[in-house]
């Protein structure tokens, strides 16, 4: 017989990490300019962001104008930037340095994967993690559950199909494949968001949500916090920054539809962005030289920002010594001064304050820094 | 994952006519050739998988035989297939005119090609093969000028030497338009001291289509490749020679190279290429990983390594000859001793399930709808490695496949008829046709989920056809 999950509101207790991974290498010095660094315009005669053309965060840096409407959440506190973040992965391949960074490390699974596992509010949820757009990162991998979908409204197969889902919940349900736990997985969330999508969503705040992709998606992120269905894990990716050519016509349209797509979200969530975390992060950054095609190869260093869910932000984090060429690193790139899991680790932290976090972070020993919250 | 032991103990009401088969007297004795477990087993690598009279054709003519002409696709008639595909007219179109056409209507034509003859051609090694290189070379139709340059890309490199020589494909993958475009070695050059090369293409190559990434090269030889690349690009900016590549020597890093521990002396202008070609084909990481990947497509992600160096071997010795190459897989015992189910990406899942139900497509823009929303759009995936062959990225997709299936089953699917009634009663009824479909005896759940016989076809959403 088919079981019949019921849906259990739990937002209180839900906290919700939305990881948005900026596929392809971003130029986090086009992003978050060194606008005071003289350095940076002498290694970037041809594409370096004129500090006229960028807005303050502080002595050092400035946003890129196409990520100005971020400044918002800056300035209210909500939002902390990490200048010269990444992993110790030095290959310089996009592959092995996404791999290496949503696996955590070189241990099995993903990072949220284990995150999932370690995580008692997630325990036969099937959609404690989702996985907006086609396909399921490597950083879920592991994860006892996951939802793959572009939109809510997807899942449903329509009215006549009841018995065709019943029955294969029980072909499913009795499979010792190793898909058949997706199959039946799938089947609950199914269930649990036939009773979502039936009704027209509003924004709230005055969010309003741009049509591309990235803001689509997080606007149905927002509709699953909000609905308390205890979804503890959502990926979503805003990729093409691998900008070997002419980055600035590259990255503009990009730079704005993350800004624009981020302040929705945050506008929208209002008070429940205090159980809401965005962490924002690419696999490497770009070298600090420009080359002949107006662009830049693949570097070290990158950008990380976190947002909402109560980090003490407004800051760049940054230990900057310049960018003068004896403190870059091989080719010329900006050094990784904040590896990516110790900022993860705090967020982490925060979510699950009961966890072991070598458990989600294996082989590597967590460094100490500043305090996030 | 499932074990062998459970995988055979699964199987083993399979076909009652085969249960006194080698099957029983241990793991290790080889199937007989004619095993119709072995030959499914078999179409459903080298092949899309089985039509109804496939399995009973194959057992005919022969196991090596059918193997031998799948290797020797000229030899096969394939007037239907290309009966299929003679209205789309563009795969057939020069590469300058290309650009006279919308880019939607390229796409359309070229994936609706892939789909046709998957399910349609005799050629079905070929056509997998196709679909193998797409990926190694994968070139996301995107980017610059690829819209209208991947339709040559797919018919002058990929198509041309999918069942041919490595060293030729390679070499046409290098210098082809759409490559040139989709890693950037269009705009690689060096016309002064400061100018810096562009990597792209050369790290891929290293990574990905060639040596692989624990193949043993340096950031210094990637370096290097592309400085032995500087120059080659390919005309985008006058209309006349529009997606012509050319050899510009101004802009040529013309010095003294050294990749991969062999010397490439100054001055070789546009020879550089041929000799950065010889030097990774011939490296011993490049049969290696080729050897691994075709292990991984046709046997499963377990190959054991002892089959991976007889393949690999069998790369190096006939100089990246495809044919050889396979030629050795298929006779390796992992290769015809069945191992657990690999899940089956959308594409394969969705052309498998529409050759076991002789579908006839009339438009394949419904099942192309179906394809993007299981991820798997044809010439579409964004980044070099191409689309993922593990399982674990695409379980997702089962919403997909129950949806696709519950239309198909039901002579819903848009574009696409099939003959439930003649295929019910050439199996011998509704139950038979499924198990026929599966593949094997059904269990008591299976049956459920085909109440009253009245839609067959529903077994395609059945767990254990999700695999092969």
């Amino acid at each position: 017989m088919r079981s019949d999950p019921k849906v259990r509101f739990r937002e209180e207790a839900t906290h919700t990490l939305v990881v948005v991974f900026l596929r392809g290498g971003a130029d986090g010095l086009s992003m978050v300019v060194p606008t005071e660094d003289d350095a940076y315009y002498r290694a970037r005669p041809l594409i370096g962001i004129a500090k006229g053309d960028t807005k303050a965060l502080d002595s050092m840096f400035g946003f890129n104008a196409a990520m100005a409407p971020l400044h918002r959440a800056y300035d209210e506190g909500e939002l902390l930037i990490v200048q010269g973040a990444g992993s110790e992965e030095d290959s310089r391949s996009h592959f092995e340095a996404q791999d290496y960074m949503e696996h955590g490390g070189t241990g099995a699974g993903g990072w949220l994967g284990r995150y999932l596992r370690n995580n008692s509010r997630a325990a036969n949820n099937p959609l404690a993690a989702v996985a907006l757009g086609k396909y399921s990162p490597e950083s879920l991998r592991s994860s006892p559950a996951t939802v793959v979908m572009d939109s809510l409204a997807e899942l449903s197969l329509g009215e006549d199909a009841r018995e065709y889902l019943d029955d294969l919940r029980d072909l499913y349900g009795a499979a010792s494949l190793p898909w058949a736990d997706a199959g039946t997985d799938l089947l609950d969330a199914m269930e649990r968001i036939e009773s979502l999508h039936s009704s027209p969503y509003e924004s709230e705040g005055g969010a309003s949500y741009p049509d591309d992709a990235f803001a689509q998606h997080l606007k149905q992120v927002a509709q699953l916090v909000k609905a308390g269905l205890g979804v503890e894990a959502v990926t979503l990716d805003l990729a093409g920054w691998d900008s070997h050519v002419v980055s600035a016509t590259l990255m503009n349209p990009l730079m704005t539809r993350l800004a624009a797509g981020l302040m929705a979200f945050y506008d929208d969530l209002g008070p429940k962005r205090e159980n809401t975390t965005v962490v924002v992060m690419s696999e490497f950054g770009r070298r600090v030289y420009e080359n002949a095609s107006l662009g830049t190869d693949h570097g070290r260093g990158s950008v990380m920002m976190v947002l909402g869910g109560g980090v003490r932000g407004g800051r760049v984090l940054a230990d900057w010594p310049g960018l003068a060429e004896e403190h870059l690193e091989g080719p010329g790139d900006l050094p990784v001064r904040f590896n990516y899991r110790d900022i993860l680790a705090g967020i982490v932290q925060r979510h699950l304050p009961e966890t072991a976090l070598n458990q989600i972070f294996p082989g590597y020993t967590l460094k100490p820094m500043e305090t996030m919250y | 994952m499932i074990s062998r032991r459970e995988f055979l103990a699964s199987s083993s009401m399979a076909l009652a006519a085969c249960s006194t088969s080698t099957w029983s007297h241990g793991r290790t004795a080889e199937m007989a050739q004619e095993d119709p477990r072995l030959l499914r087993h078999v179409l459903d690598r080298v092949a899309y998988g089985p039509r109804p009279e496939d399995i009973s054709r194959v057992q005919a003519q022969g196991l090596d035989a059918y193997l031998a002409s799948q290797l020797n696709p000229a030899t096969l008639d394939d007037s239907e297939g290309e009966r299929r595909v003679r209205r789309l007219e563009t795969l057939r179109c020069p590469t300058g005119e290309l650009f006279e056409y919308k880019e939607e209507l390229l796409w359309t034509e070229l994936a609706s090609g892939k789909l046709l003859r998957a399910c349609y051609s005799e050629r079905q090694l070929f056509e997998v093969m196709v679909d193998f290189w797409t990926d190694h070379f994968n070139i996301d139709s995107s980017k610059g000028d690829c819209p209208w340059l991947k339709t040559a890309d797919d018919r002058d490199v990929i198509r041309k030497h999918a069942l041919g020589s490595f060293p030729e494909l390679l070499r046409a993958s290098a210098l082809g338009p759409a490559m040139l475009w989709y890693l950037d070695g269009r705009s690689n050059r060096k016309s002064t001291p400061e100018e810096a090369p562009n990597e792209n293409y050369a790290r891929e190559l290293l990574e990905l289509h060639t040596l692989g990434v624990h193949g043993g090269y340096t950031q210094h030889d990637v370096m290097e490749v592309a400085r032995c690349l500087t120059g080659w690009t390919v005309r985008s900016d006058t209309w006349f020679g529009k997606g012509r590549v050319e050899f510009n020597n101004a802009f040529h890093d013309d010095g003294a190279k050294r990749v991969l521990g062999q010397d490439i002396p100054a001055e070789g202008g546009k020879d550089d290429v041929d000799r950065v070609m010889d030097i990774v084909v011939g490296h011993p990481a490049t049969a290696s990983h080729l050897a691994a990947k075709l292990c991984r497509r046709f046997i499963g992600p377990d190959t054991d390594g002892a089959t991976i160096l007889v393949v690999a071997a069998a790369f190096a010795e006939s100089k990246g000859d495809i044919p050889e190459t396979l030629r050795a897989l298929f006779q390796t015992e992992a290769f015809r001793m069945p191992g657990a189910p690999t899940f089956k990406r959308p594409f394969r899942y969705l052309v498998s399930a529409l050759r076991a139900s002789e579908a006839e497509i009339m438009s394949p823009d419904a099942l192309l709808d179906y394809l993007a929303r299981m991820g798997h759009s044809p010439f579409q995936y964004p980044t070099p490695d191409g689309y993922p062959e593990e399982a674990a990225p695409w379980t997702g997709s089962l919403l997909w496949r129950w949806h696709v299936v519950h239309a198909l089953s039901r002579g819903q699917l848009p574009g696409v008829t099939t003959d439930w009634t003649a295929l019910k009663s050439n199996a011998g009824g509704g139950l038979a046709l499924a198990e026929s479909l599966l593949g094997q005896s059904l269990t008591l759940a299976e049956k459920k989920l085909i109440r009253n016989g009245q839609a067959p076809g529903l077994i395609l959403a059945a767990p254990r056809y999700q695999g092969a």
